[in-house]
């Protein structure tokens, strides 16, 4: 119910589109407060700076713009839960060949959205304008005696009911290959007690499969309870019903009574006995997208055109193209830096998607890509 | 005396810094409203070229996209909002129209009479009122914007040719229209809204934001499943 001074005639009487503040109303402060659950959403895009997301910090973009609504089915898969209405791309707007101005580089531009989700390039930094919540360890939570330490953003690393945290800004994401498709661990479903950590939700997808593209995620990764006997995730009761509640884990601090009452609310046998686990839940990145000339450079991924040779590999070009300049134009972290970013360490960064850990043999450009045969370049020595 | 001006100015101008810094702006939205604004000078005599050979000359002439200058620009002219005032502007993506079509003459069909005019010049410079009897070989600006649009977006079967697609319609002031007592309370609010909104109640009733479940397209195992969501089964380690 709204608070008892909203004046509800005159919010009837002044009814509008909806809004970045009105679903920001919710979806900023996912987890509990503003930008902890989503890297890249938080109040900041109220009123957001161009670099920080060019749709609505440049253009004023409102969340239906892209979100499209059909009989109040609002599109959008989120990664987080299973529910999907419909499915928002970027490639909706843009194009499969969004790279179109007739710079020298379009034509292999266009062919890395073949590969790689646009926000690889266009977004190479999550939390970039407020820190979000990367670790949570609810198995901490409750010590009367530990007081919380604000880190260096200011933020607190404790929390008596919640546990323990860390928080990051501006962050190299993790990238994996995407299909569309998650692997998700639901109320009930067995999982693997002895797996060192457990995947919640995880992307489905492999470099061999032409549908999969690598993709940005921000990995929340924390500590919480599994069922020992039943092998599955424990819910616990938070909120105290009222004054005389007895089991909420936020008033009464007892793990034991708070798993009991979670999970008979939630119709499921708890046994009595839970063990802490590690869980990871992966997130697309989607949102907080920056200016076309903040995107990664080629060099910022592919070593092998940081020395001499780069485009002139393959393109015996002897006019006046600086092909250096071409190689190396992107991204510059010297400049969030002076704007009060956290990335002084990426500023020489290079491999920055890590190649191997998708499956490569090392940089495409030396070993060749996923479904191309000929290197470009290849020497022995490499 | 001297001390309660300077106390006074210091007020005002921190008054008015706070005020400043309120104000946010989006800075291509906000250049894009300010050029969308402006009214052209009519152009009444242009050059009667066939498409075909208007198309070559631009080429001879060297013109492409390298010579777009508006990458982005809004569709809200004063000479439609004047006679009627309906829907929100249109974004307009100039330079990928211009990339995706390689061809100016689509939209810049004719060229104004005058030789030191500029080549290609606005849709609205040409195209104003409708109906006007110095020009009845003139069509208007509103039907110019939607035929080039919708016309286009048909041959091409790309891009939208229905209303919403390219704009939201304006919400109809409700000052008039929701009649509610003062200090209404929240199942009256919701009453009144019903009074017109029920088909809209209906459909919110099936959505995901209101059950908190739905169907998981895109969860493996579960693409047939219409269940599933933080009302039932999700889980989350936040």
């Amino acid at each position: 119910m709204p608070k008892k001074d909203v004046d509800l005639k005159f919010v009837a009487q002044n009814v509008g589109h909806s809004s970045r503040a009105t679903c920001g109303a919710c979806h900023f402060n996912g987890g509990g407060g503003d930008a902890i659950k989503h890297a890249d959403m938080s109040r900041q895009l109220l009123k957001p700076d161009r670099n920080c997301d060019i749709h609505m910090g440049g253009y004023d973009f409102s969340c239906t713009e892209c979100h499209k609504t059909r009989n109040h089915k609002i599109a959008g898969r989120s990664s987080s839960v299973p529910v999907a209405e419909g499915k928002v791309t970027c490639t909706q707007c843009h194009s499969d060949e969004p790279h179109y101005c007739g710079s020298l580089l379009d034509h292999h531009l266009n062919n890395h959205v073949k590969t790689l989700d646009c926000n690889v390039c266009h977004s190479p930094v999550y939390a970039k304008c407020k820190p979000t919540k990367t670790w949570w360890d609810w198995s901490t939570a409750g010590d009367k005696k530990r007081k919380p330490e604000k880190d260096k953003y200011g933020k607190p690393d404790y929390n008596k009911k919640k546990g323990g945290f860390k928080w990051e800004e501006s962050v190299v994401p993790d990238y994996a290959w995407d299909s569309g498709y998650m692997n998700r661990v639901l109320l009930g479903d067995k999982v693997d007690i002895n797996a060192d950590i457990i995947n919640l939700t995880e992307p489905v997808g492999s470099i061999n499969d032409s549908g999969s593209k690598i993709t940005p995620f921000k990995i929340m990764k924390g500590i919480q309870a599994i069922d020992a006997d039943h092998d599955y995730i424990l819910v616990p009761h938070l909120f105290p019903r009222n004054k005389k509640d007895k089991t909420a884990y936020w008033k009464n601090f007892d793990w034991d009574k708070a798993f009991k009452e979670g999970m008979n609310t939630a119709g499921l046998d708890y046994s009595g006995s839970y063990k802490w686990k590690e869980t990871w839940m992966y997130w697309r990145l989607e949102h907080e997208v920056m200016p076309a000339n903040m995107a990664l450079s080629c060099v910022q991924c592919h070593e092998s055109l940081k020395s001499d040779k780069t485009c002139n590999r393959c393109h015996q070009d002897n006019r006046e193209i600086d092909f250096k300049k071409i190689a190396h134009k992107g991204t510059d972290f010297s400049y969030m830096k002076s704007k009060g970013r956290d990335v002084g360490h990426l500023i020489e960064k290079t491999d920055y998607i890590n190649f191997k850990a998708l499956g490569y043999k090392g940089d495409p450009i030396i070993h060749g890509g996923r479904f191309k045969k000929l290197p470009m370049g290849y020497q022995k020595h490499d | 005396m001297i001390k309660k001006i300077i106390v006074f100015a210091g007020l005002i101008l921190l008054t008015a810094a706070l005020c400043t810094a309120e104000i946010w702006k989006a800075p291509d939205q906000e250049k894009a409203k300010e050029r969308a604004k402006e009214v052209v000078p009519f152009i009444k005599e242009y050059k009667d070229d066939c498409q075909i050979t208007r198309r070559m000359s631009l080429i001879d002439a060297g013109i492409s996209i390298k010579n777009v200058q508006d990458v982005y620009f809004l569709l809200d002219s004063p000479v439609i909002k004047k006679r009627e005032d309906h829907y929100e502007p249109v974004r307009f993506a100039h330079k990928r129209h211009a990339a995706l079509t390689k061809d100016c003459t689509k939209c810049h069909h004719f060229r104004p009479k005058d030789e030191n005019a500029l080549e290609t010049t606005r849709c609205s410079a040409c195209h104003q009122d409708s109906f006007n009897p110095d020009h009845p070989e003139r069509i208007g600006l509103k039907a110019a914007y939607h035929q080039q649009c919708m016309k286009c977006h048909q041959e091409e079967a790309k891009g939208p040719v229905d209303c919403k697609g390219c704009h939201l319609r304006n919400v109809p002031d409700h000052k008039n229209l929701v009649k509610l007592p003062d200090n209404a309370d929240p199942f009256q609010v919701t009453a009144e809204c019903l009074r017109c909104h029920d088909t809209q109640a209906e459909d919110m009733l099936k959505t995901a934001h209101w059950l908190w479940k739905g169907p998981s397209p895109y969860t493996t195992g579960h693409r047939k499943d219409i269940m599933h969501g933080k009302g039932t089964t999700a889980l989350n380690n936040y």
